[in-house]
């Protein structure tokens, strides 16, 4: 066993923490974090961001060097994360684009696609969204009602898609649609590269509980795309499905060290706060619910360090890597729960009127999401259960 | 990076595995149960045979000079099958004490026969308030000519397998001791009703019983809290070996189990429940692989390692034998299955040495996380 990182590894952190110093927008590193509120101003100011990533050769290390990335190692990959969790850097827009997208176009696209949209995916001047859910196809996917039927050699496209992350803000969307009927439910889907800007696209902005819009409605009337936008084969968007899913090589690395973070932060709240006129730490039920807390927070971070050994040694991630997500966003949700359960009355105060920072109020409201963005934990906890414990298959599936 | 444990200690734990395996597994267990108690001696010398006493000793009194790693798959094979036996409070207690504490002759008088399987050595240190670090002892250690003499009461005293020297706890001058003392030496003893039938518990007394100071007097507490370190990173490995048969034992049942013309295993309420129990095991596993390298290579957060390992792990253990019986239904609650005795193991495991809210306490403490005492606030007590 072994926990340090080697002299290159070190060098490279050295190498990205001066350029952040450097090139985070101003006054960020001091605190300054707020995001425009406007879409028009929020927009322009993450792809900028995008773009000073870009050229500062950080936008995409994990890419091949041909293609404008790094091939950055998968150690190097973590600590990229593990240092823009440090700096609580902006979200990267065209996130979508970068991790799942272009890699899948290496991989599969044609070459007119991969000359098209890999650059544009890297500076930012183009960002995606992804279509994947409908109002009837969540967790079920392969339910999916959305069609595009051929026309005097175009696809005429209809249906209805929802939760898109980021729909409002992309130019592109990487759409799963019907192209045929069939009775396996995984045939007869295919991936369109789809143009957003077109009358038949109409996006809608959804209000989260937490009052962010993030995702969308996607109205598709008519929408038409080309033989050009499909990935890979017509009727085996799935096969295309699977393989955007594998490209996510460091997993929930940014997740993982920014729970750490904010478990840091609700540590920070406990030597904060009084109530009844005691530091909140030395009540013994907090420092009980905390120390409970720090044992499974260490214990999901040290399980992802096995799974990444597991990668390191074996070239992919074992079984159990499948267990990371559920775990940390399980995690973020009770973290956040006792967050809020120890600060009294006063919890229910918000914004500049909280206790100690109504960063942890809105965090409370937002970690909902995480158990059911990207795999419920239920579906999570069916995959666990069929593929790595060998229990029999859900008869709906 | 490197989170695994080395192919080595992999190989030894597939032999370990077979060895345990060739004991027809919780039958060792069970015959404790019925009363032959020749099967644990046995087992000590086998295992002793193939090296594992002579892991945590150092080479200059016949060991093997290895660390806490290579008893993690010793003590997660052992825990599987609930192996009874001393080999937690010898190897990974004793030893670790005598190793940092013991003088020169302390250690060759002993060690050596420990290595080769020959002695096995337990922890007398409780007293009847059944407190882990009590303000006094009342066993009292008086000076004699050639060394001192204990008197008083210890019970909770772990005795299955024939210990022939205790670790002892008792009051001097200075404070708080810990002693030597041999078995053949104790006055008289009571065996105890136990949950967990597999264990042999005894209150012993001590009436002038000669004592052998370990370490510096007063200094019981300290040394206890430094030998616990090693303790509980093993006892954590023992308990993921006990998760992880849990597990499988689970999912095997829920396979083959028809109810409703389908395996119950297929119902989500089943399905989810061993997922949970898989979910706490690796993160188990994860936590007892941590404290057992921090414990080796003595690791700056050693003391948060492996306290915040044992609070987790004691607690998700009993939970994976509580919901192991409820899935298994009628012949989960039957003394047939062996789930039950993984239940009694778990709940016996849970305080001992320390319990839950004291590793939590350990863990808050050693991250630094209070005020100062001085500035430190009352806390209300209602």
């Amino acid at each position: 066993m072994d926990f340090t990182f080697t002299e290159k590894e070190e060098k490279f952190r050295g190498e990205l923490r001066g350029w952040l110093e450097v090139n985070l927008p101003k006054g960020w590193l001091q605190g300054e974090r707020k995001l425009p509120e406007d879409n028009e101003h929020y927009s322009k100011f993450l792809r900028d961001w995008q773009r000073t990533l870009y050229e500062g050769g950080w936008a995409a290390i994990s890419w091949p060097k041909e293609y404008g990335g790094r091939d950055a190692t998968l150690m190097e990959e973590i600590i990229y994360h593990q240092e823009m969790v440090r700096v609580q850097s902006p979200p990267l827009v065209n996130y979508i684009g970068i991790h799942m997208v272009a890699p899948t176009l290496m991989q599969m696209g044609t070459d007119a696609q991969k000359e098209e949209f890999i650059e544009k995916i890297l500076t930012g001047e183009q960002v995606w969204s992804q279509g994947y859910s409908e109002p009837g196809a969540g967790s079920d996917l392969t339910a999916l009602q959305t069609t595009a039927v051929k026309k005097d050699g175009k696809w005429v496209i209809n249906g209805q898609k929802v939760w898109t992350s980021f729909a409002h803000l992309a130019d592109r969307c990487f759409l799963l649609t019907k192209t045929s009927q069939s009775e396996k439910k995984h045939e007869g889907i295919t991936v369109f590269l789809l143009d957003m800007d077109q009358e038949g696209v109409e996006t809608r902005p959804i209000v989260q509980m937490d009052g962010h819009q993030e995702f969308n409605e996607v109205y598709l009337t008519d929408a038409i795309g080309t033989d050009e936008d499909i990935v890979g084969e017509e009727g085996k968007g799935w096969a295309v499905l699977i393989a955007l899913m594998l490209h996510e090589r460091s997993g929930i690395a940014a997740q993982v060290f920014t729970l750490e973070q904010q478990f840091e932060q609700v540590i920070e709240m406990a030597k904060t706060v009084r109530v009844n006129g005691c530091l909140l730490i030395d009540d013994p039920f907090v420092e009980d619910g905390l120390a409970d807390l720090y044992a499974r927070i260490n214990g999901a971070k040290l399980n992802y360090y096995r799974n990444i050994t597991h990668t390191l040694k074996n070239g992919r991630p074992g079984p159990e890597s499948s267990l990371d997500k559920l775990l940390v966003s399980e995690l973020t949700k009770e973290l956040f729960d006792f967050a809020m359960s120890i600060q009294g009355h006063p919890g229910v105060l918000t914004n500049d009127d909280s206790t100690f920072d109504g960063e942890m109020q809105s965090q409370y409201l937002a970690s909902f999401g995480a158990t059911i963005g990207g795999g419920t934990s239920e579906v999570q906890r069916n995959t666990i259960g069929e593929r790595i414990l060998g229990l029999p298959k859900d008869l709906g599936r | 990076m490197d989170f695994a444990l080395s192919e080595e200690q992999e190989l030894f734990r597939t032999a370990i595995r077979k060895y345990m395996n060739d004991l027809d597994r919780t039958e060792i267990a069970r015959s404790v149960i019925s009363g032959k108690l020749d099967v644990v001696a046995n087992a000590t010398s086998g295992l002793a045979e193939m090296g594992v006493t002579a892991i945590p000793i150092s080479e200059e009194v016949d060991g093997l000079g290895l660390g806490a790693l290579d008893l993690v798959p010793v003590f997660e094979e052992t825990g599987r099958v609930l192996l009874p036996g001393l080999q937690l409070e010898t190897l990974a207690l004793a030893v670790p004490l005598l190793e940092s504490f013991g003088t020169t002759a302390q250690k060759a008088a002993r060690l050596p026969k420990v290595a080769a399987g020959e002695s096995s050595i337990s922890i007398a240190w409780y007293e009847k308030d059944g407190s882990l670090f009590p303000n006094s002892f009342s066993c009292i250690a008086a000076k004699t000519e050639c060394g001192y003499a204990l008197t008083g009461t210890k019970t909770l005293v772990p005795v299955i397998g024939n210990p022939d020297t205790y670790i002892t706890g008792a009051q001097t001058a200075e404070g708080k001791s810990l002693f030597l003392v041999k078995a053949s030496d104790i006055a008289s003893s009571r065996m105890l009703s136990v949950l967990d039938e597999t264990q042999q518990l005894a209150e012993i007394t001590l009436k002038q019983t000669p004592g052998e100071l370990l370490g510096e007097p007063g200094r019981a507490t300290d040394m206890l809290k430094e030998g616990l370190l090693h303790f509980n990173a093993a006892l954590c490995s023992s308990m993921v070996g006990g998760m992880d048969e849990l597990v499988k034992m689970t999912a095997e049942y829920a396979k083959i189990r028809v109810q409703f013309n389908q395996p119950i295993g297929r119902f989500q309420a089943i399905k989810h429940g061993i997922v949970n129990m898989k979910l706490d095991l690796e993160t188990a596993r994860s936590l007892s692989y941590y404290a057992a390298w921090a414990v080796e290579t003595n690791a700056e957060d050693k003391s948060a390692a492996v306290h915040s390992a044992r609070s987790f792990i004691s607690k998700a253990f009993i939970k994976a034998a509580a919901d192991s019986i409820q899935i298994h239904g009628g012949i989960g609650f039957t003394e047939e299955l062996d789930v039950h005795l993984y239940l009694k193991r778990a709940r016996y495991y849970d305080s001992y040495l320390g319990s839950v809210r004291d590793s939590r306490r350990a863990t808050a403490r050693s991250l630094g996380w209070h005020s100062t005492p001085a500035k430190r606030d009352a806390v209300p007590v209602s």
